[in-house]
């Protein structure tokens, strides 16, 4: 009678029952080698266990455990999906469904007399200021209320940009759409909003991550790419 | 207290567990902690997906690995470089943890980074987290079969690394 491997180390993992489990049972008290296998497997897992069970008595770090207990995230929780499935993206990753909490907050922090960002019928839109920046600012310009990062074309051969309003406190990437700058993306950083500058720019290039095809504008097809009106 | 309420109580309670498999899937503990907030952040996020009464440890267990899976990938396409393996990386952050690790794991840590992703997570989730091969396969979306197969491998591949003795 013959036990095969992996039949051994499901009888290791206690994962046998009946039939097979009482074959390896009689195998194993005939089989002194088999013995053997059946106390390398276990001696394996005790090892394996133990290599990792400091995470078990070690305390938790504050910000994990605050991740978990922060009660304001449950309660957008319907939005922030909402928003997420609407992006159609594939999964842009924690940072940036974190992100989609931070445009909770955002909204309303870009509504002040002159919006940045007003809603439209597809999504959030760059407006004023954001909306200059975009279409004219180049990477190497000094900020004014808006800093731009990299610029890029995602897979459906729009023009993005990612960008960061100096005095707002925010974060985001926007996509150039027929003669607007539509936001997939933007997340408020000021302080005592929900995202850290730290975690939102993670959070961006995590996007800027999935939405990229090939690589980003160099400064010189910045340049061309604005001369000819992102298009 | 609310469903949510109890959830997110749930998983704070997780919370070492999950530090405990992401370190077996990262082999680095700063890696570990980031994997896990970004898992516990998509989690609640994704609340509404989650059936009350199913295994909340499956569930998380899930994410945590899809989350070190998107990182992972994240990182190659930005050509960042894993520090390597032979470096013992999960060493270097002070305290208690880095002196129990180097002293009795090192050699365990270094040959789980050293095994296939998908050799790894299994090993992972039943050897190191105690996971039925039912709840393995369910957490990580695969046939039982193929979890049976992966976790053979990687054992096996552990046991020539390591050899029989300790």
């Amino acid at each position: 009678m013959s036990v095969d491997d992996e039949k051994l180390m499901a009888f290791a993992d206690g994962e046998l029952t009946g039939a097979d489990l009482a074959e390896v049972e009689a195998a194993l008290a005939d089989d002194a080698s088999l013995r053997e296998k059946l106390e390398a497997h276990r001696e394996m897992r005790a090892r394996l266990s133990s290599a990792f069970d400091g995470a078990l008595t070690e305390s938790v770090p504050q910000r994990l455990r605050h991740a978990a207990q922060t009660p304001h995230q449950a309660e957008v929780v319907d939005f922030a999906s909402r928003r997420a499935a609407k992006w159609s993206f594939r999964e842009y990753g924690a940072m940036a469904a974190s992100i989609a909490l931070g445009l909770v907050v955002g909204i309303g922090f870009l509504q002040p007399a002159a919006p940045l960002v007003s809603t439209a019928d597809t999504g959030l839109e760059a407006r004023g200021a954001l909306s200059r920046a975009l279409d004219t600012q180049l990477a190497s310009d000094d900020a004014g209320a808006v800093r731009i990062g990299v610029s890029f074309r995602n897979h459906d051969g729009a023009y993005c940009r990612t960008f960061d309003l100096t005095e707002g406190g925010a974060s985001g990437v926007a996509c150039r759409s027929q003669s607007n700058w539509s936001i997939p993306l933007i997340a408020n950083t000021a302080a005592g909003g929900e995202i850290r500058q730290a975690d939102a720019s993670a959070g961006i290039l995590n996007a800027v991550d999935e939405m990229i095809a090939g690589d980003p504008l160099d400064s010189e097809a910045e340049r061309a790419a604005r001369d000819a009106g992102w298009r | 207290m609310s469903a949510a309420e109890q959830t997110r109580s749930d998983i704070v309670a997780m919370l070492p567990r999950l530090r405990r498999f992401a370190r077996a899937l990262t082999g680095s503990l700063a890696d570990a902690d980031d994997i896990v907030q970004i898992a516990v952040e998509r989690a609640l996020m994704r609340m509404d997906q989650y059936q009350q009464g199913t295994r909340l440890e499956s569930w998380l267990f899930s994410i945590t690995r899809n989350a070190w899976i998107d990182e992972a990938r994240s990182r190659t396409r930005r050509g960042k470089v894993f520090a390597p393996v032979e470096a013992g990386e999960h060493v270097g952050h002070g305290g208690e943890a880095e002196v129990h690790a180097k002293l009795e794991a090192d050699d365990v840590w270094t040959a789980m980074r050293k095994l296939p992703e998908e050799q790894r997570e299994a090993v992972a989730l039943v050897c190191v987290e105690g996971l039925a091969y039912r709840e393995a396969a369910e957490a990580l979306d695969i046939p039982i079969g193929t979890l049976t197969s992966r976790l053979a491998r990687g054992r096996e591949a552990l046991q020539i690394m390591l050899g029989g003795a300790k």
